[in-house]
């Protein structure tokens, strides 16, 4: 990991990396119609290195999808640079190294998952002999080696899912562009998925992952980009964003009915539950407040930086939005 | 091209598992077994009656099939998202028209091989006579459908299976009518658009069969015809937001 900036609610400039495996930059759709221009996407710029997973999140209608599909060429973007490894996205050789699994995949309803991901082995330019180990491999992979066979209009939207990964992964893509890749999958379906994507950039795969689910982002995702009201309302490594200004929640035990004033001078935020005193403290005076605790008899439970939840620090970050007016031209 | 013939596969596969391709060639084989039962008009007669009614047949179903897998291929594939699988690969846009266009029209083709063999069939039972010029009039069937099936691919690029059916419908009209709407050599009808060049029935039903520089003659305008309507389809779907 090359960059650790951190913005929020800023312009779309480009943290340019040597060796950046997907590069937006200004990415612009707007739609003209007799009611006026509508712009979708603004701006945005995203720039992912190899072998990172950057999470890419924001309220429905935010212009994520947009941006992934423009990446892809399957929206035409008003404006924009639009890079894989330093080729145009568009471009075959760039296209050969990018699998995407779109949000709710669908298949044709009268194929097997064998013989869907036969067609787009094909289309990958496979050989049949490649074809036919990898949709071993990846049906395996994706637990869907019983339901080879079976007609894809008998799939689950799980089951769908889970094909929609696997013919993303055909060929041993560099690049995963992954559109809410959990949807519809239960929890050990789920778990699965983001293991799958933590071996995937062990790897060295590159992934750009477009989730509502926001602990799934926040348990792997490398960086993250918000978009709000189509443009990037933050963006940065998913520590720094949700860190509270260096501080540390301690908890400890058999500290008394009071707080030992020396303690209590140091904290704030402080709670008291079960005999479990919890209270904030500043990276600085962390190593003091520890001592204190042993030097009054007590006993530490747990030390960790004091940070937000995705799900906060998201809320909060849209209210902030919502109340700046920034987004979407009528 | 790998990519179009992919494409074309995958259409070739999903044909087989329709049940409009079975129900055409029933009802088609059906009617050509019918044949042998109209009036007779004189020896000499009845077999270009039949000649003229196979072809006919054929032409129909030919149409019907064509209409039902073009109409609704693109526009399906879109509005279910299938088509996001295809194009964020390494397609172009222009291999998923052509490969589209190509998969439906070897299943037309098929079928109209189907019906000729069954007509084959019954004018071989009934007069003893495997009539093979019948290909020949097939053949004319066959490019005049790949045309049409680049006409319904072409707008179902912008459209939905509705248009793309009630369009054909009228170009095919169109296409039909210009000796009705202009006299023969005059500038109007050299520049009328027209399907004329694919019509064999006269030469397979009551001449000697089609001549060779009607086949390059058709052949020439079914490639024309093709081409430029896929064009105008790619420079269509190109433009449009998936």
């Amino acid at each position: 990991m090359t960059h650790t900036s951190m913005r929020e609610a800023g312009p779309a400039e480009v943290v340019e990396g040597a060796d950046a495996a997907l590069s937006i930059r200004g990415a612009r759709k707007e739609y003209s119609s007799l009611a006026g221009k509508r712009v979708v996407v603004d701006g945005v710029g995203i720039t992912v290195p190899a072998g990172a997973i950057h999470g890419l999140l924001g309220h429905n209608g935010a212009g994520k999808t947009t941006t992934l599909k423009m990446l892809l060429g399957l929206v035409r973007p008003t404006d924009g640079v639009f890079e894989v490894f330093g080729e145009p996205a568009a471009s075959r050789v760039a296209k050969r190294r990018v699998g995407f699994m779109p949000e709710q995949p669908y298949f044709p309803p009268q194929l097997s998952a064998g013989q869907a991901l036969a067609l787009y082995g094909r289309l990958k330019g496979l050989s049949r002999a490649e074809i036919a180990e990898e949709t071993t491999r990846l049906l395996d992979l994706l637990g869907l080696r019983d339901a080879r066979r079976t007609q894809l209009a008998k799939y689950s939207r799980g089951m769908l899912q889970r094909l929609g990964l696997a013919q993303a992964l055909l060929g041993g893509p560099d690049v995963l562009v992954l559109d809410e890749p959990a949807s519809g999958l239960d929890p050990i379906g789920q778990r699965d998925v983001r293991n799958l994507m933590l071996d995937l950039k062990s790897r060295g795969v590159t992934i750009l992952l477009s989730s509502h689910q926001l602990s799934e982002v926040e348990a792997i995702c490398d960086r993250v980009t918000i978009m709000a009201n189509a443009k990037v309302a933050a963006e940065g490594h998913i520590d720094d964003l949700l860190n509270t200004a260096g501080r540390c929640s301690v908890r400890a035990r058999d500290l008394g009915a009071e707080l030992p004033p020396p303690i209590a001078a140091l904290v704030d935020d402080v709670a008291v539950s079960g005999g479990v005193w919890v209270f904030s403290v500043a990276d600085s005076a962390v190593r003091e407040v520890v001592d204190l605790v042993a030097d009054v008899g007590g006993r530490l439970v747990s030390v960790t930086p004091k940070r937000e939840s995705l799900e906060d620090y998201f809320a909060r970050l849209l209210e902030q939005t919502r109340h700046g007016g920034s987004g979407v031209d009528a | 091209m790998r990519n179009v013939l992919a494409i074309a596969l995958a259409i070739l596969a999903d044909a087989v598992r329709r049940k409009v391709v079975y129900v055409v060639f029933a009802l088609a084989a059906l009617m050509a077994i019918a044949i042998p039962g109209l009036p007779s008009y004189g020896v000499g007669v009845v077999g270009s009656v039949f000649r003229e009614v196979a072809i006919a047949l054929t032409y129909v179903g030919a149409l019907v099939l064509a209409l039902a897998l073009a109409a609704n291929r693109i526009p399906g594939e879109i509005e279910r998202r299938t088509v996001y699988n295809v194009l964020s690969k390494d397609v172009r846009r222009w291999e998923y028209l052509a490969g589209t266009w190509l998969g439906i029209w070897v299943v037309v083709g098929a079928a109209i091989c189907m019906f000729t063999v069954v007509d084959q069939v019954i004018a071989f039972l009934q007069y003893g006579d495997p009539m093979f010029v019948l290909w020949e009039g097939s053949l004319g069937v066959l490019l005049e459908m790949g045309a049409l099936i680049a006409f319904a691919v072409a707008v179902s690029t912008r459209t939905g299976p509705v248009v793309v059916a009630v369009a054909s419908g009228a170009f095919l009209f169109a296409v039909h009518s210009r000796s009705s709407l202009a006299a023969e050599g005059t500038l109007v009808w050299r520049l009328f658009p027209s399907f004329d060049s694919f019509n064999v029935i006269n030469p397979v039903a009551h001449g000697d069969g089609v001549s060779a520089g009607q086949v390059a003659v058709m052949t020439a305008a079914f490639v024309a015809w093709v081409v430029g309507l896929l064009a105008v389809g790619h420079i269509a779907f190109r433009e449009r937001d998936l």
